[in-house]
């Protein structure tokens, strides 16, 4: 059994680093205090995705105020909405507003990538919205139908990834959330498959994968074993794992299998327990485990205690496969 | 009350604090432009008759002299005079003394161990507690304060206090979860998150409440901010509300605000001892959408209770004309069939505006229903 591990979204940020960014707003610090605070927690997470043997380092996406901001404030055809609450949490996004149809501006997103991702582009995860959860979350006022949204949004994607994959990065993952919160059928599902062709092409034999949460992944199954993915991701806190068919083959299964909604630790023993039961059940090519959602629901110090829960189940899993 | 007049006015909690006392409290000399504000603030409302030596103290630039404790009270003065000056019939302090809604009543409790900061937007960010052992309150809270508005209010005091599945959900459940068997999946979730929303409530919600009775606390705003965040568990908030309150006889209301309130219903309708809704309807009373139409839901169940009506955008500084706020009463009236069932009242809390804009909304909200009471008063008009 091939295991990975890796962070797949955003990192909650210190305590330091809150409280200089509370600072900053109130006029308490420099901007150049606060860059200092970025850099230390940014460091800070590559180097526990370093230690604890994950198989790509992400720096945590700290700058990001949410998921959509980088395209809503660089690409052409987006404006910055209101609050939406995220999904069933206490946090909340900016909502996306579709003005016109939208278009890539080149190079805008390499720019707000975390400078750890920058670095080292080879043992990056870039961490991008699905074109279905950010067309499915914006405020579409472009006139253009909800599924053309969609195939577009994959298809700028896809050259997005195409141009990163130019400068040396080789795994993306797309966030998408919403394919099993609201499960696209006909056209929508038909356009959600047309996007990820498009990434495919542009990520030119590089690792894609899909990471869902926030629902039961089972309703939308079908569709997801399509996608043209090397894996998609299940969060197990809402997936029951004895619910999962069998089925052999087809694209690598993530496995959220730490959940961000309780800062009560999960026991490796247990998760190891689990992930086999899965993997008998689907003998997928390859197993990626993870959080079943964004880390940044929890503070800091909770979160890195799931991180190194990750890390001992993953460890447990490869000695296993040794005996 | 019978001497009530028709569509009277509430506030709904929170009010922005002024600077004199955000400046006070930290023990700071009060700058220039604070000094000029309660002193303008005192002139307009006399709010600080009884209080002047701290009020002299603050303005001589000793707030350190006069500490914390007494700025917090004329701060609360103050908020109680400014609702009453708009011509509110049922007021509190603005919440004055609290800084939000969660951390405090969390602290008054034994249970929990604070986790660190959560990020909820941008560079905002909120402390989450997790509960880690059967939840026990420390000491009814909210009443010191609550026995300071009943001596100084001229109008009716209404108290607001943060509810049990709004506590429960913005806390990590640690204890109830962990005395769930096997994977801990949505299931497992739901149960323990039952126990713990029903211990809060009874354990530290209805005692505090049943002390707050005790010193003549007639009216009681429940809030449950949380409530439309997973519309399937609005089961537990109805739970939640009806372990707090049973046994206990005061003037319940609940107040849920930006949510899906269709989603809700019915279930919410079997909070057994809320005598009012008080929800947010203003904010999404646009152009194109009727924010009131969910009223019709209340009358389709059959549900006969009070409406605290939200009149004002509390997220916008512009000001409603009076015959707005007029206008969206009729609607109302429309929907429920009942003009004597509505109260009027900003959708939240007013803290996120100015005071300025927050007196000129109140002030919409009470000449609004002035003119509505008129028209219903005397309809050939």
């Amino acid at each position: 059994m091939m295991v990975r591990t890796g962070l797949t979204g955003p990192f909650p940020r210190s305590e330091a680093l809150v409280g200089a960014t509370r600072d900053l707003d109130r006029g308490r610090t420099t901007p150049e205090a606060v860059e200092e605070a970025f850099q230390a927690a940014e460091r800070e997470v590559v180097h526990l995705e370093s230690r604890l043997g994950f198989a790509h380092v992400t720096g945590g996406y700290l700058r990001w105020p949410d998921l959509f901001r980088p395209i809503a404030e660089s690409w052409e055809g987006f404006a910055v909405g209101p609050l939406q609450r995220w999904f069933e949490t206490n946090t909340f996004y900016r909502q996306p507003i579709l003005l016109a149809p939208p278009g890539r501006a080149a190079g805008a997103l390499a720019a707000r990538l975390p400078p750890a991702c920058a670095q080292d582009p080879g043992r990056a995860r870039v961490v991008l919205p699905g074109p279905y959860t950010l067309a499915g979350l914006a405020d579409n006022r472009s006139g253009e139908t909800d599924e053309a949204i969609v195939h577009r949004l994959g298809r700028l994607l896809g050259e997005e990834v195409a141009d990163l994959r130019a400068r040396g990065f080789a795994t993306f993952q797309f966030s998408e959330p919403l394919l099993v919160v609201r499960p696209p059928t006909g056209p929508k599902a038909e356009a959600v498959l047309a996007g990820y062709r498009a990434i495919a092409a542009g990520a030119d034999h590089g690792t894609t994968l899909v990471w869902t949460y926030g629902a039961d992944a089972a309703p939308a199954l079908g569709l997801l074993e399509q996608l043209p993915v090397s894996a998609f991701g299940i969060d197990l806190a809402e997936t029951d794992p004895a619910s999962l068919p069998e089925r052999k083959g087809g694209p690598g299964l993530g496995l959220g299998v730490v959940d961000p909604r309780t800062t009560l630790g999960e026991d490796p023993d247990e998760v190891v327990r689990i992930v086999r039961q899965v993997y008998a059940r689907r003998r997928p090519p390859s197993i990626w485990l993870g959080p079943g959602g964004p880390l940044d629901l929890l503070p800091w110090e909770p979160a890195t205690r799931k991180l190194h829960v990750l890390a001992a189940a993953r460890q447990a899993l490869s000695e296993g496969n040794r005996t | 009350m019978t001497d009530r007049p028709l569509f009277p006015a509430q506030e709904i909690g929170s009010l922005a604090k002024p600077r004199w006392q955000l400046q006070g409290v930290r023990g700071e000399p009060l700058d220039e432009r604070a000094r000029g504000e309660l002193a303008a603030a005192d002139r307009g409302l006399a709010f600080a008759d009884g209080f002047a030596p701290a009020r002299d103290a603050l303005l001589a630039g000793r707030s350190r002299e006069v500490g914390g404790d007494a700025v917090r009270d004329l701060g609360a003065l103050f908020a109680l005079r400014f609702f009453e000056a708009t011509g509110l019939d049922r007021v509190y302090d603005g919440e004055a003394r609290r800084i939000e809604m969660y951390e405090y009543p969390i602290r008054q409790m034994r249970g929990f161990r604070f986790q660190g900061h959560v990020r909820s937007f941008d560079n905002k960010y909120y402390l989450k507690a997790a509960v880690v052992d059967e939840v026990r309150l420390e000491r009814p809270y909210h009443v010191e304060e609550f026995d300071f508005v009943r001596r100084h209010a001229h109008a009716e005091p209404k108290l607001p206090i943060t509810g049990p599945y709004t506590l429960a959900d913005w806390s990590y459940n640690e204890h109830y979860l962990a005395r769930q068997s096997g994977w801990k999946g949505r299931a497992a979730r739901r149960a323990a998150q039952r126990e713990f929303v029903v211990d809060l409530a009874r354990r530290a919600l209805r005692p505090t409440l049943s002390a707050l009775i005790d010193r003549g606390c007639r009216v009681i705003q429940i809030d449950e901010p949380a409530a439309g965040t997973r519309p399937d568990e609005a089961d537990l908030v109805v739970e939640g509300f009806n372990a707090a309150t049973e046994g206990l006889d005061a003037e319940f209301s609940m107040h849920v605000c930006y949510s899906d309130y269709r989603a809700l219903l019915p279930t919410l309708l079997e909070a057994k001892r809320c005598r009012q809704w008080a929800w947010e309807f203003a904010n999404r009373d646009t152009e194109h959408h009727d924010g009131y139409e969910v009223l019709g839901a209340l009358a389709e169940y059959g549900d006969r209770r009070e409406v605290g009506l939200g009149v004002v955008d509390v997220h916008r500084d512009a000001v409603e004309p009076p015959e707005l706020v007029a206008e969206r009463i009729r609607r109302a009236v429309r929907y429920l069939g009942d003009p004597g069932r509505i109260w009027v009242n900003p959708d939240c809390g007013l803290r996120t505006r100015s005071l300025e804009v927050a007196h000129a909304k109140l002030a919409a909200t009470v000449a609004g229903a002035r003119l509505a009471r008129a028209e219903f008063e005397n309809p050939r008009r």
